[in-house]
């Protein structure tokens, strides 16, 4: 690690602070459109927002979809990991956990509902023929998810599993550790800030993407980004400040969740560089 | 066994899938047995997808190009350097993909109207970088851990000016993850349909913009074919990208890999 000549590292890092400036500039410009009302300082809007019981209700419908995707998804990712890292680690492996992330979100999208809609190739052989893409339940939307952030998840933790000091396990196992404790013990300390952070991506992800709810979700309910798009785009403008409003607020809930979750992989990291 | 448990797992749920997705592209629409080339032959009779598909290729190139750019000297500060701010800088290098792209969308639109980007490809371009340059700082990063600090002092110390250095150790050892920046970043870029329409506005219409109000059409054959293309182009791409690299030095016999994809 250098340390000498402090001005070296900036000069590099010149190109990526200079891109911070886009992210940054529009989450500045989102949030003073949504609190000004004609050029006045004013929340208005947010009061508006938080009476309207269809936003309300989309933003608790996010949250679960969300969560469900992402606690789906990384649990899903993990048991294949662990199960199969060696196998993963061979070209032919990592080619197959590769193959899904060609395809983007929206195409596979498309081939849920080509396999889950009512008259589908899948939900066609359930007795009933169930519709579970375009569901108000979200179904269509989380296994669209499912399919597509566990190739994703696998593709994060392999490294840890493949790099992870095994002497750990052997010493769970001489003391007699079940595989609670192998896991709990051996695994979960160097598994932890990889997994927190890969669910943390994928749940901002899944909260606010616009193009899978757009295709495979229900008219009603309706996800936040989905609804904020429609606010965005109403014929007179005049909801927009609402649309601001709703992003803003949204990215709120996901600072909110990413502060606890870095606390929680800072605590994970102090243990692992003083404990033990 | 492993082996037998891992390749069901697979053929489940993504071979047979792709697979269904790759015969009804060549049989007729709601039908798996009937042949149909239809679906081919009529994707590439749309002048409007040649010509979509001409325009995500261009506006992946450069996206592809300022990721590395971008993603290559901060993965390099970050990896090799001790700096003050380091910490905080790694939390605002995450947030472009955590809050939503949405949000920050609306708020560079009303800048881009402006300064005249709305509209544009070059404002498709650069929105495009915010949910893909994250990504690439991270593979660079690593590619940098692993590539370590001693072999460039090395070189230094011999007296190699930074550009032979460049070109004679970093680019040739960090071939894997330019690989895997090349790749995913096309594919991000390839998949971004709701960003494209905000600040493309409709005039810069890329392969998502078709192919979204496409799906409206009941022709499952036309729409399976279309979204296999979407797997195809960046295949294509990458493998156009690899001839490049190949190019560079030292690059004519395949070396060991130093570095493994997303590590």
């Amino acid at each position: 690690m250098k340390s000498s000549g402090p001005l070296k590292p900036w000069l590099l890092l010149s190109p990526a602070l200079l891109f911070l400036l886009l992210p940054l500039y529009g989450l500045g410009a989102a949030f003073w459109n949504s609190i000004t009302d004609q050029g006045a300082l004013s929340l208005k809007v947010y009061e508006e927002l938080f009476r309207d019981e269809e936003f309300l209700s989309s933003l608790l419908y996010s949250v679960w979809i969300a969560l469900a995707a992402t606690v789906l998804s990384l649990f899903l990712g993990w048991f294949l990991t662990r199960m199969f890292a060696s196998l993963l680690a061979s070209t032919s492996g990592k080619l197959a956990a590769w193959l899904p992330m060609i395809f983007p979100h929206f195409v596979w999208a498309y081939l849920v509902l080509l396999l889950f809609r009512e008259g589908g190739l899948i939900s066609g052989l359930i007795p009933g023929d169930p519709s579970l893409a375009q569901d108000p339940e979200g179904i269509g939307i989380i296994l669209t998810y499912i399919g597509k952030e566990t190739p994703f998840v696998i593709l994060m933790l392999l490294p840890v599993y493949l790099t992870r000091e095994r002497h750990y396990d052997d010493l769970v196992e001489t003391l007699g550790g079940s595989l609670f404790f192998r896991i709990r013990d051996a695994e979960w300390p160097w598994v932890a800030p990889v997994f927190i952070e890969t669910g943390l991506i994928i749940f901002a992800f899944t909260f606010s993407a616009y193009e899978v709810p757009a295709l495979v979700g229900a008219t009603f309910p309706e996800m936040v980004s989905v609804l904020t798009y429609d606010w965005f785009y109403s014929g007179d403008w005049g909801e927009r400040p609402l649309a601001f409003a709703a992003m803003v607020f949204s990215s709120v809930v996901i600072s909110l969740i990413a502060w606890v979750a870095f606390f929680l992989i800072n605590k994970k990291r102090r243990l692992l560089t003083e404990g033990l | 066994m492993k082996k037998i448990s891992f390749w069901t797992i697979f053929l489940c749920f993504v071979f047979v899938p792709i697979g269904l997705l790759i015969l009804q592209s060549f049989t007729a629409p709601g039908s798996l047995t009937e042949p149909s080339m239809n679906g081919w032959t009529g994707l590439f009779e749309r002048r409007r997808l040649v010509e979509a598909t001409l325009t995500s290729l261009v506006i992946g190139a450069f996206v592809v190009l300022f990721n590395i750019v971008i993603g290559m000297s901060a993965g390099k500060a970050l990896a090799l350097y001790r700096f003050q701010g380091k910490d905080i800088l790694d939390t605002l290098l995450l947030m472009p993909i955590l809050l939503p792209l949405l949000a920050i969308t609306f708020g560079v639109h009303i800048a881009m109207i402006r300064i005249g980007l709305a509209d544009t490809a070059a404002g498709v371009i650069l929105i495009h970088l915010v949910p893909t340059v994250p990504y690439s700082i991270k593979i660079f990063r690593n590619g940098y851990v692993s590539l370590g600090g001693k072999i460039l002092e090395q070189a230094e110390m011999l007296g190699a000016s930074a550009g032979r250095t460049f070109l004679d150790i970093e680019l040739p050892l960090l071939r894997a993850p330019i690989q895997s920046v090349v790749f995913l970043t096309f594919v991000i870029s390839l998949s971004q349909y709701v960003i494209t329409a905000i600040i493309g506005g409709g005039t810069v219409v890329t392969l998502a913009m078709v192919y979204f109000p496409f799906l409206e059409s009941a022709n499952t054959t036309l729409v399976a074919a279309f979204s296999l293309w979407f797997a195809l182009l960046p295949l294509s791409f990458y493998l156009f990208a690899e001839g490049l690299i190949r190019l560079l030095p030292y690059q004519r016999r395949r070396r060991r890999r130093t570095h493994d994809l997303f590590y």
